[in-house]
């Protein structure tokens, strides 16, 4: 559509309007979260200048945030939540997908209906009577409850079948006759060929369980466990005038997202379009 | 595909992932229905058997007969307003323009915003006394409002809020969607004198069918079941004017301890949002 350019500059005013309203509210918040706390309240009303443009400029909010409300566990713990899914969760995921996508077997259809049916499933359904589960097994305030139920990721088991139904069959029948074991096969071929795959399932598998909420919030409840969402989220009652530190929590949580995905939005798209517009 | 001589290697490699899916996506899932079917006895360990009398009770009671048109009024605006919207967006980004890749990356910007995050941000932006927003207002001559703080702002408010990190992300499936058709179609039609509106109609609607489908259906559930913004922004308020059913769900559990209340909702959701989505594929359903 609109192949011809001479007319595109209506288009450009659109994009420009949408742009501005996507970074204007993230701007506001970068630039204040770098203003004294006294200084964000003074200049909010009436508006000028001074309500959008900071005239001293200072890291407290984020020095606080580190030092005062404990930023520093609350990253850990999300990192390191998000970086056992990701390891565990490609692994679970690929090898399940080697068997959906290399062998013939009993039931296969069933079980491939039940990885559709599960990723179809939010987390945030489950999130209730899972808990009663966790709490049988005494998970609750745990790592082991954070991270154990929310590792198997049946999104990720459709992309890596996807993109192994293409890799051609002799592959695996010439290793066969070389006499490899079938988890050499996993690991030593077909592994090393699924780079792209590989990136952009570790990719959705960060960005979920950074920006996971539900879950966390129901598995723990000390502050001890608490993750980036959760703290988001307990900000706002327990500091709720702190507006400089706020809008900092709100870059912080942004940031990470961003640095990681920026660079490789091209995986990210072809991960999830992937699931929308083949069988 | 291979038939391995050891009947056991598929299943083997099958094994860890499905010990996962099944005790944590689907037996919960079961879990809930047999929950909603019980009755803690007073603060024991032991359920009682109590039929659908969990189910009786909703229906007696007007908090539930209230979450639940708020759910679905809720939807109703929502879910068309961020499907068109994303549809918009989607023609927009697919515009054959000079520099399209800066607005397709602005664009793709909120995938990394949270909902916690989006709402955080946008409650202090609000804020009837102090809000950014309602200054703007007041400089341009209209009167401040007080949106999340009324009961006839608050579910606006929300919708505004969740379609500003939304309609982005719905976007990028209906764009990947766009780019599966042949330019060659509209080449075709342009030479037949097909204006743009009939190019839309003719080809562009029924060629992205399919990701059309798959970003309602998804884009209803998630908003079906969406709650992180009512629990951080106005807790269900204010006069339980955004009480959805998924709120009301969490509270009945972690609030009031009622794990079969909370069931017995969480399973009338699923119904009503399975039923929502059935009725949507059949009228996505492609023609041909």
């Amino acid at each position: 559509m609109n192949r011809q350019s001479g007319s595109s500059w209506y288009i450009y005013i659109i994009h420009i309007f949408v742009a501005l309203v996507i970074l204007l509210p993230l701007a506001f918040a970068l630039v204040s979260s770098f203003r004294p706390l006294n200084d964000i309240f003074k200049y909010m009303s009436p508006v000028t200048w001074k309500t959008f443009l900071p005239t001293q400029i200072t890291c407290d909010a984020y020095v606080n945030l580190f030092r005062e409300r404990g930023f520093g566990r609350i990253f850990f713990n999300t990192f390191y939540v998000a970086f056992v899914c990701v390891i565990f969760g490609v692994i679970l995921g690929s090898m399940a997908a080697f068997a959906f996508a290399f062998f013939n077997f009993k039931g296969k259809n069933v079980l491939f209906l039940l990885v559709l049916i599960t990723f179809m499933i939010p987390a945030e359904l489950v999130a209730i009577p899972l808990y009663s589960l966790i709490d049988r097994l005494g998970w609750v305030d745990t790592y082991y409850g954070l991270i154990i139920p929310v590792i198997a990721n049946g999104l990720v088991i459709f992309l890596y079948r996807q993109f192994f139904m293409d890799l051609p069959k002799e592959l695996i029948e010439s290793a066969r006759i070389d006499g490899a074991s079938w988890i050499g096969i996993y690991w030593d071929i077909i592994m090393p060929l699924s780079k792209p795959v590989t990136v952009s399932a570790m990719l959705l598998i960060f960005i979920q369980h950074w920006e996971s909420f539900m879950w966390p919030l129901v598995a723990t409840r000390s502050k001890e466990y608490r993750v980036v969402q959760v703290a988001l989220s307990d900000f706002t009652t327990e500091y709720a005038t702190y507006w400089n530190e706020m809008f900092a929590t709100v870059i912080i949580s942004v940031i990470i997202p961003v640095m990681v995905l920026l660079p490789l939005q091209r995986y990210f798209i072809q991960g999830i379009t992937h699931t929308s517009l083949k069988e | 595909m291979i038939e391995a001589r050891d009947k056991k290697v598929p299943y083997l490699f099958l094994f860890p992932a499905f010990v996962g899916l099944l005790l944590f996506k689907l037996y919960p899932i079961f879990s809930a229905i047999i929950q909603s079917l019980h009755t803690r006895i007073f603060l024991g360990e032991e359920l009682k058997f109590v039929g659908l009398n969990n189910y009786i009770n909703l229906f007696e009671d007007p908090v539930f007969w209230n979450s639940l048109k708020v759910t679905l009024k809720f939807n109703l605006v929502i879910n068309p307003l961020q499907i068109v919207l994303a549809l918009l967006l989607a023609l927009l980004l697919n515009a054959n323009i000079k520099h399209i890749a800066i607005f397709r990356g602005i664009n793709f910007v909120p995938v990394a915003v949270s909902v916690p995050t989006a709402c955080i941000l946008w409650k202090i932006m609000l804020s009837p006394e102090q809000g950014v927003v309602n200054s703007i207002l007041v400089a341009l001559g209209m009167n401040p409002q007080p949106f999340l703080t009324s009961s006839s702002q608050a579910l606006g408010s929300i919708i505004a809020i969740a379609s500003w990190k939304g309609v982005g992300y719905w976007a990028l499936f209906l764009l990947a969607g766009l780019q599966e058709i042949p330019p060659t179609l509209y080449e075709a039609s342009s030479i037949d004198g097909a204006s743009r509106w009939q190019q839309f109609r003719v080809i562009t609607y029924p060629m992205m069918k399919r990701s059309l489908t798959f970003v309602v259906v998804s884009d209803t559930v998630a908003n079906m079941l969406l709650f992180a913004p009512m629990y951080i922004l106005t807790s269900g308020g204010p006069n339980k004017s955004t009480n959805v059913l998924m709120l009301e769900s969490y509270n009945s559990a972690f609030l009031y301890s009622d794990m079969g209340r909370a069931s017995a909702i969480l399973v009338i959701m699923v119904l009503i949002t399975f039923i929502i989505i059935s009725i949507e594929s059949k009228l996505l359903k492609p023609e041909y």
